[in-house]
Parts: C-alpha cells; sequence; structure tokens
C-alpha cells in the first residue's frame, strides 16, 4: 500500500510543477527555468523546517514565495526576448541556479550530527514527516489537497478576465498590444505565478524524498515541466494533469515490468502522442465537444 | 601572468573550435527549420558510441572509427528529422521540441543497454605537444582547430557556390516562396539535417578523441554547448556560430583558471543570460541587420 500512495505523491508533485509551467505557457512562453524554480522553493523549504524547526506549511510558503520573487526579478529582463531566445535564457538561468546549489554549503551540528545542504553531496535529513509521525497516506493527502488548491486557483484565474488576458498575450502580442494589454506586465506576472507554484512543488518534494541533490533539479525535470502542459493541451488545467497520469502512471511505472526497453517504448509513445495531438491531449475540439455536450443536456433538462 | 592569460585564452580558442562546430550543426538545423532540436547532442553520442563499439571489439583503426562515428550521427539525426520534425505538421514547434526529448531520452537508453559501464575509451587522434615559447599546444587540439576552419570553408563553399546552398538559403530565408520556385523543400530540410548532423559527428569525434573517453552523458553536454555557442552568436547565422564557439570556449578557460574549475559552467551561463537579455540578437547582430537593410536598399 505504500507503493501506491508514494506513487500518488509523485504524480501530485508532478501536476504541480507542471502546472507552473501551464501558466507561463498560456502567454507562449516555454519556460525551462521550472526545476530551477523547483530547486530554490526545495532547499529554502528545507532548511526551514530542518536548520529553523518551522512548520511545514510556512517553510513552503517562504519557499514559494522566494521563488516568485526571483521569477519576478528575473522575468523582467529574461521577458525581453521571446521565443526560443527566451528558452535558451531560461535554460541558462535554471543550469545557473543548479550550480548553485551545487556549490551551496551551510551545514549546522546538531545532536553530534552536521545538518544542512553540503554541495554536491545534497541536502539529507529533511525529516519533517517521518519525525512528526505523518503516514504515506496522510503525507498523499497533504500533497493532493495542494494539488486541487493549485488547480482550482488556476480554473478560476483561467475563467476570468486574467485568463483571458494572459490567453490574448499568448494568441497574439500584436494584437494584444492594440486593446491596450501592457505585454511586459501580463508576461512578468505569469513567469512570477508560475515561479511561486513550482517554489511550492519543490517545498513538497524535498519533503517527502527527504533528500534533495542538485541533480534532481537537472534539464530533465525542466523539460518534464513543459512537456506535462504541452501534451496535456493547454485549453483546460485537467489537461496537465492528465498528461502526467498518462507519462508518471502509464508509461514510468506501468512500464516498470520492462526493465530497459522501457525508456525506449517511452520515446516512442511520446512522439506518437504528439504526432497525433500536435496541439494536446484536450484540444480546441475536445474543449468544444465537451462544451456542446454539457450545453445539450442543460438544454435538454 | 600574462603567460597565463595568453596560454588560456590559447586553450580556450582551441577547445572552443569544437564548440564552434556543435554550434554550426545547430544553426544549420534551426535555420532551416526554426524548432529547436534537443536530440541533436544525444544523437551525436550515439555516433560516438558507434565509434568507440568498433574501437572496442575490433581494436579498428583511426579511420574505421571516425567513419563509423560519422556514420552513426548520420544516421541518428537522420532518425530524428523523420520522427520529430517530418512527421509533425509545421507550425507545431512545441511538438517537435517535446517530441526531439522523447527520442533524446531513447537514444540515452539504447546506449545504457548496449554499453552497461559509465565510461569508455577512445582512441586518441595525435599524441604530440607543441611548445612554442613559454606556450603550450596540445596535437589534438591543434587538428580540432585545422578540422574546424576547414569544415567552415567548406560549409561557406557549399552555400554560396553550390545550387544545394542557394536551394537551402532560400528555404531558410522563406519556406514558402522556395516551393513556388520549384524547390523540393523536405528534401532540402533533410539534407541539411543529415548535414548538421555529420557536421556535428565530426565535433564529436574531435571531441572525443581529445578527451580520449565517452560517456552516454556527452549528449546533454554537446546539446548545452552547442545551443550556448549557437545563442552567443545570434542564432541562424553561421560566422555568428563560429564566434559563439569560441567566445565560450575562452569564457570558460578563463573562468576556470581564474574563479576555479566549479564556476566554470556557472560563469559560461551568467554570460549567455546576460547576453541574451543586453544583446539578444548575439555577437553579429548588429552586422546582420545593417546588411540585409543594405541589401534590401540595393533591391
Amino acid at each position: 500500500m505504500d507503493f501506491i500512495w508514494g506513487l500518488v505523491q509523485i504524480l501530485g508533485v508532478h501536476t504541480i510543477i507542471g502546472l507552473s509551467a501551464y501558466v507561463i505557457l498560456l502567454t507562449g512562453q516555454v519556460s525551462m527555468a521550472q526545476a530551477g524554480f523547483c530547486a530554490i522553493g526545495a532547499y529554502i523549504a528545507g532548511m526551514l523546517t530542518v536548520l529553523a524547526e518551522w512548520h511545514i506549511i510556512p517553510g513552503m510558503l517562504v519557499g514559494g514565495l522566494a521563488a516568485g520573487a526571483l521569477a519576478c526579478v528575473v522575468g523582467f529582463p529574461a521577458l525581453r526576448v521571446k521565443g526560443l531566445m527566451f528558452t535558451v535564457a531560461t535554460l541558462a538561468f535554471g543550469e545557473f541556479v543548479r550550480l548553485f546549489w551545487f556549490n551551496f554549503d551551510y551545514q549546522i551540528s546538531r545532536g553530534g550530527f552536521e545538518i544542512g545542504p553540503l554541495g554536491g553531496e545534497g541536502f539529507r535529513q529533511i525529516r519533517f514527516f517521518p519525525e512528526n509521525g505523518w503516514s504515506t497516506l496522510e503525507v498523499a493527502i497533504f500533497v493532493w489537497v495542494w494539488v486541487i488548491l493549485i488547480m482550482a486557483i488556476l480554473w478560476w484565474m483561467d475563467r476570468s478576465r486574467i485568463g483571458a488576458v494572459l490567453r490574448a498575450v499568448g494568441e497574439d502580442e500584436l494584437a494584444a498590444q492594440s486593446v491596450g494589454i501592457n505585454l511586459t506586465a501580463v508576461k512578468v506576472t505569469a513567469f512570477t505565478i508560475g515561479g511561486f507554484i513550482a517554489g511550492l512543488g519543490g517545498g513538497i518534494y524535498a519533503h517527502y524524498t527527504t533528500h534533495v541533490e542538485h541533480l534532481n533539479f537537472g534539464v530533465l525535470l525542466a523539460t518534464f515541466a513543459i512537456a506535462y502542459p504541452i501534451l496535456g493541451g493547454l485549453r483546460t488545467v485537467v489537461g496537465t494533469l492528465l498528461a502526467v497520469l498518462f507519462i508518471q502512471g502509464v508509461l514510468v511505472e506501468g512500464l516498470r515490468f520492462l526493465g530497459d526497453l522501457r525508456n525506449i517504448l517511452f520515446g516512442a509513445f511520446i512522439v506518437l502522442a504528439m504526432n497525433l495531438r500536435p496541439a494536446g491531449f484536450i484540444d480546441a475540439r475536445v474543449t468544444r465537444a465537451l462544451g456542446r455536450l454539457f450545453r445539450a443536456e442543460r438544454g435538454g433538462a | 601572468m600574462i603567460v597565463d592569460f595568453v596560454q588560456n585564452t590559447l586553450d580556450g580558442i582551441f577547445v572552443g573550435s569544437s564548440y564552434s562546430l556543435l554550434a554550426i550543426g545547430f544553426t544549420l538545423i534551426f535555420g532551416v527549420m526554426r524548432r529547436l532540436n534537443l536530440s541533436y547532442g544525444p544523437s551525436i553520442m550515439l555516433g560516438t558510441f558507434a565509434g568507440t563499439l568498433l574501437f572496442v571489439e575490433f581494436e579498428a583503426g583511426l579511420l574505421a572509427v571516425a567513419a563509423a562515428t560519422l556514420a552513426g550521427a548520420v544516421l541518428a539525426g537522420v532518425y530524428v528529422e523523420r520522427v520529430c520534425f517530418w512527421a509533425i505538421r509545421r507550425g507545431a514547434a512545441l511538438a517537435s521540441m517535446v517530441s526531439s526529448f522523447a527520442i533524446w531520452m531513447q537514444l540515452e537508453e539504447i546506449v545504457t543497454v548496449v554499453f552497461p559501464d559509465r565510461t569508455y575509451p577512445f582512441p586518441p587522434l595525435a599524441d604530440f605537444a607543441l611548445e612554442p615559447g613559454p606556450f603550450f599546444v596540445r596535437g589534438d587540439h591543434l587538428v580540432m582547430f585545422a578540422c574546424a576552419a576547414a569544415i567552415t570553408v567548406l560549409l561557406h563553399l557549399l552555400l554560396y557556390r553550390t545550387r544545394f546552398g542557394l536551394a537551402l538559403r532560400a528555404v531558410s530565408r522563406n519556406p514558402a516562396a522556395a516551393a513556388f520556385v520549384g524547390i523540393n523543400t523536405g528534401l532540402v530540410l533533410f539534407s541539411a539535417f543529415a548535414l548538421a548532423s555529420a557536421i556535428g559527428g565530426v565535433a564529436g569525434y574531435l571531441i572525443a578523441a581529445a578527451d580520449q573517453q565517452i560517456t552516454p552523458f556527452f549528449g546533454l553536454w554537446a546539446t548545452f554547448k552547442g545551443l550556448i555557442a549557437m545563442t552567443l552568436g545570434g542564432m541562424g547565422s553561421i560566422p555568428g556560430a563560429i564566434a559563439g564557439g569560441l567566445l565560450l570556449g575562452i569564457i570558460e578557460a578563463h573562468s576556470g583558471w581564474y574563479l576555479g574549475t566549479e564556476y566554470r559552467d556557472l560563469s559560461a551561463y551568467a554570460v549567455l543570460f546576460a547576453f541574451l537579455v543586453f544583446r539578444p540578437g548575439g555577437l553579429f547582430a548588429q552586422r546582420q541587420t545593417l546588411r540585409s537593410q543594405l541589401a534590401a536598399r540595393r533591391v
């Protein structure tokens, strides 16, 4: 049973990281920095609960805020460029953050042990959950409360004026600008929100694995983060969740019995999915069909 | 003091010439496709492993290893082109990027299944060194630089003196117009991809021969170096790619020497970020636009 709940936790954290990239993708920008923001959230939340002995919730929030603040600061210069340039710039920034933690040491002595992040060794002993007696089920529920909260907020945002503005920028910058939308403000806001959500995700990640190191936050995680919303489709937040279930649940866990062949098939399945649905699982056609379905039901009742 | 500085710059230029080759391959693909190929480095990595397979299993000679490396890289590159770029319709640039990432994982897995160890030996190319005055120059670095220069010249001739080069430049400038005048754009894209992979294969061979060992991580490394060098020089410009590669090599050599090896990559990323923000067009941005403005006026 613990294995199942462990998987449920992984799915939850990956959904949060995918959603962080989703917000930025809405404005038409591909950010490869999400793994970097995740690392910031993970290390800061971990240091707060381990070294300062905070509760996990304020620790996570501070970690998320730090990542969001950095995203805001970096966003102003980075968003001067767009398209592939922005992707490369965020890739450079993400790797910069990873290498920063690779060179970062801050250890204190407690009870005869040295604890805290130690460069390439990583940050061990992030033991908030076991020390406070949380079971894996409770941790899984905790993770999914966050997932549902974030999804609900993004869902609401999508349907409000904010979502319309974000999508307008993503669809056609010139048109958006000509109706008086401040492009820089919108993009930096989206980037900040994305950084904040990635930071939250990193905070949870650090606590359920109990050990983080810089290698966890490499280009692999960054690419996964943008692959989820792209594969799921940018029409709704549910697409990202579906893509996480598909990639992490079906392709990674479901194909584990194949052993070495897994990654080879993994690649083939993703290429196949992108060939069949270049705009994602839930594209405009699906949302329209769903919309008709619901309207028809309402009309019939 | 000054000797160290010059020596570092020399080292940077020699190592940077291999980055230039990687960046040229990237630029060719990006210039004609306008899409990002994350699998570029991994397909080169597959080529170097094909070369090492011949070396380890059959003790093949230098030429055979080089040929196998090149063939492996081109085959893998063509596979990537068919699956990630040809099969996915134009306009879905994000889908291509995600697909190329998936193929990257595939190529890496194939290599780790066939080669379970972490590192494998690669035959050295030239085991001599020159010592002009107080300086020290490795022979394989000299060969690397010479190859990079030769390929640059050949590529220039190909692009500006042949019909294929003209077609490639036409497709890169405006695919629709190129198709209207009867250019087989699909074939040109395919050939550009194969050409880029071949150049990448040469770069991969030279780098692996200088390091005398290879790991599956080489794919990620090559993608990063090529991407950074291409961006430093300005995307889609061949002279820019060369300058960007040399600049990246020099930055790495100096920061590794003065700040310590752990800051080598860190400073490369910092410079790249600064470049993108303050000079988004790269090194050659201004001149390119000026020249095309002049050309437009002449027309």
